[in-house]
């Protein structure tokens, strides 16, 4: 059909002189990543409060085991937590540097981030190991295997996004609206990684000090 | 194939140990793989409503409907999560990696899978009729030629509904093992959530008494939910009691009780939807004669078949039964359940043979057929894709009816791309230009991706790993795909302006 000719309009401004790349909260997918922050955030809490939740059916917490407690080992998760933490500081300076559009600085501390962050999901396959316990053993070990490889599929997705941006950054003319999208992962990654201390805590620290 | 766990799926029954095969998991997988859908769909909106309205749309002249869309997304945000908890990580693993969830036996906990599953379903309840509230208020505001009463308590109104169906769900669990305090608790916050719907109804009949109203099919549907749904939900305070409760567990007082409130809250109001938006959509009117005789089939057919089911009820004829004895008494009322169920099956025929007909025939919508207020209304019917040549200016809560026609617009978008224009979150001042991807393939195969990773997860767990590694793959052909775009862009740095590419 042939659309009627719009009747004049009466403009009350132009738009023209307004960016077009913007980064944090002005942007459209610095928002996207938040909901999605929400929803992950979320899905660990509840999953947290069914391990609580579960515990009402034990006798001692970590349950025993042929009159052994299965508490956790500390080292292998502690070192993680450390590397995981530390790896926070060239995220950062790779959105530091994305802000001022300085490529060279976006490339070097995504090459950093990309080393640091390849350690991180080796390490979570030893600390999976760590809980001393089986995910098939008993409630307990499920919910534990459950907090830990729910967060660990979170760890390796944004590991994979950090490692594809540092490819295309490497190899490929990135457009300068790429820029933002660097900001929004470090932005991610902060969140995966501080929404593991607590989580750590429960996990592998709570048991010695709930038995 | 079928699932066959009833669509609550409760464990043992559900479990490896009573269900073997692959039948639960076809429930359990693809439950997830709708709720993934629905989630992402849901920040599609939070993050539209919040960042992509017209110029000048403050927080407080958002129209009721999106207000309503706009809770609805945060409540799948935060109730979606539970159930694809439920269903993947709990019960699918329970059937495919032995892990012990709902075993008894290793300290898990059948219990526990009601808890999660109804702190997702009773907000589902709210998710579904929300949106039949949001769009109750634009047809009484059009068809009684008077601005809603109440505005800033329908939006309270629909908020409070929104963090109320959180506290609710235990009383899907009256009758299992829970603390009497959990009891109390459950029972007030059940009675509680009647207050907000209470105000919305009552701002929509001061509403409809301060004008004259024009009895169209889709305002004869909007009288249908009221008597309809009010009726639901008095029920429902009823049921909230636990003692009335107990007496009525699974009873036919609850089928009648449900479908007053979904037929009456959600149904009836997307009928009314329906007759009202399809000129937008079609560029064609509906009949209004097949449409009225639509609408009181449907009110009366939806009433002479539940309203019996709250005596039977009442006389102890449990759920989920496909017949009883003859000496129980309860044939006369299933009979006259029938007929009416008979009324309602021919409503909705008379519905289709009119869609059928007016899509292809019907008299010739204008751009704003019913004289209405809302942005929609500005474009020619049936909507363009690109919607407004120019993004119109909102200076009031009834663009249509405050500033007539046209709109006044901004300029400066560019239309050799796309483009759109952001405004920021509480004034919806233009902030800055948006440009969207081009068209492209990728998200397509994303989405085949996704689809053979759920689909295959039903069958092995190990389609989770190799699903996912296809999924990161595309996710890397997507990003080279798109990087391709290089254009010059005006970069905000926070501290200057910089045109780079």
């Amino acid at each position: 059909m042939t659309a009627p000719l719009p009747a004049p309009q009466q403009s009350l401004g132009d738009v023209a002189e307004l960016p077009t790349v913007t980064f944090g909260h002005r942007s459209l997918m610095w928002w996207g990543t938040l909901g999605f922050m929400v929803i992950e955030g979320w899905t660990l809490a509840l999953i947290t409060a069914m391990y609580f939740y579960l515990r009402q059916n034990f006798h001692s917490w970590p349950p025993l085991i042929n009159g052994q407690p299965l508490t956790p080992s500390l080292t292998i998760p502690t070192i993680n937590l450390i590397v995981m933490l530390v790896s926070m500081a060239p995220a950062y300076l790779a959105a530091r540097a994305a802000k001022r559009l300085d490529e060279g600085g976006v490339k070097l501390w995504l090459l950093i981030s990309s080393l640091i962050s390849l350690v991180i999901p080796v390490l979570r396959w030893y600390e999976l190991w760590a809980l001393n316990v089986r995910w098939d053993t008993n409630a307990y070990g499920t919910a534990a295997w459950t907090i830990v490889g729910t967060h660990a599929s979170l760890l390796v997705l944004d590991v994979a996004d950090t490692l594809g941006l540092t490819l295309l950054y490497w190899v490929r003319r990135m457009p300068i609206k790429a820029m933002s999208d660097v900001a929004d992962n470090s932005f991610y990654w902060y969140f995966m990684v501080l929404v593991w201390v607590p989580l750590y805590l429960i996990v592998y620290v709570g048991p010695h000090l709930f038995f | 194939m079928g699932p066959d766990a009833g669509w609550t799926s409760y464990p043992p029954l559900s479990g490896p140990a009573y269900s073997p095969g692959h039948r639960v998991d076809v429930w359990a997988q693809v439950v997830t793989f709708t709720e993934i859908a629905a989630l992402v769909a849901a920040v599609n909106i939070i993050v539209t409503v919040f960042k992509m309205r017209a110029p000048g749309m403050s927080l407080n002249r958002i129209p009721l409907f999106v207000w309503s869309q706009l809770v609805v997304s945060f409540m799948i945000v935060f109730a979606m999560p539970a159930v694809a908890t439920a269903s993947t990580l709990q019960l699918a693993a329970d059937r495919a990696v032995s892990t012990q969830w709902f075993n008894p036996a290793e300290g898990g906990d059948a219990l526990l899978w009601q808890h999660i599953f109804w702190f997702f379903g009773h907000p589902e309840v709210y998710i579904i009729f929300l949106p039949g509230l949001g769009f109750i208020t634009p047809i009484i505001e059009t068809f009684t030629r008077r601005r809603v009463f109440g505005y800033t308590a329908i939006v309270l109104a629909n908020i409070t509904t929104g963090f109320f169906a959180f506290g609710l769900w235990v009383h899907h669990m009256f009758a299992t093992p829970i603390p009497e305090l959990g009891q109390s608790l459950f029972t007030a916050a059940s009675m509680l959530i009647a207050i907000p719907t209470g105000v919305q109804i009552f701002c929509w009949l001061v509403t409809l008494f301060s004008g004259r109203p024009r009895l169209t099919a889709a305002m004869l549907f909007i009288l249908g939910f009221f008597f309809t749904f009010v009726n639901g939900g008095l029920t429902g305070v009823m049921l909230a009691s636990v003692t009335f409760d107990k007496q009525v567990h699974d009873t036919f007082f609850v089928v009648a009780h449900l479908h007053y409130v979904l037929l009456g809250g959600a149904i009836m109001p997307l009928f009314a939807a329906f007759y009202y938006w399809f000129p937008k959509v079609t560029g064609r009117l509906l009949s209004e004669t097949l449409g009225k005789w639509n609408a009181w089939l449907f009110i009366i057919g939806v009433n002479v078949a539940f309203f019996p089911m709250h005596i039977l009820g009442l006389n102890g004829m449990p759920r989920r039964i496909y017949t009883y004895l003859a000496e129980t008494g309860w044939g006369p009322l299933n009979a006259l359940v029938t007929l009416g169920a008979v009324i309602v099956v021919l409503s909705v025929a008379l519905f289709v043979v009119n869609a059928a007909i007016s899509w292809r025939a019907g008299r010739l919508a204008s751009a704003n057929p019913w004289d209405s207020y809302g942005l929609e209304w500005a474009t020619p019917s049936p909507a363009p894709n690109y919607n407004f040549v120019n993004t119109p200016v909102v200076l009031g809560r009834h663009p249509l009816w405050d500033t007539g026609s046209p709109l006044p617009v901004i300029t400066g978008l560019r239309s050799d791309r796309r483009e759109v224009l952001i405004t920021t979150t509480f004034d919806a001042r233009p902030d800055h230009r948006h440009k969207h991807p081009r068209a492209s393939i990728w998200p397509f195969v994303m989405a085949l991706a996704m689809g053979i990773t759920w689909i295959g997860s039903i069958f092995t767990p190990w389609a989770i790993l190799v699903g996912l590694g296809i999924t990161l793959l595309v996710m890397l052909g997507w990003g080279w795909a798109s990087s391709q775009d290089i254009e010059v862009e005006r970069v905000d740095t926070e501290d200057r302006i910089v045109e780079a590419a």
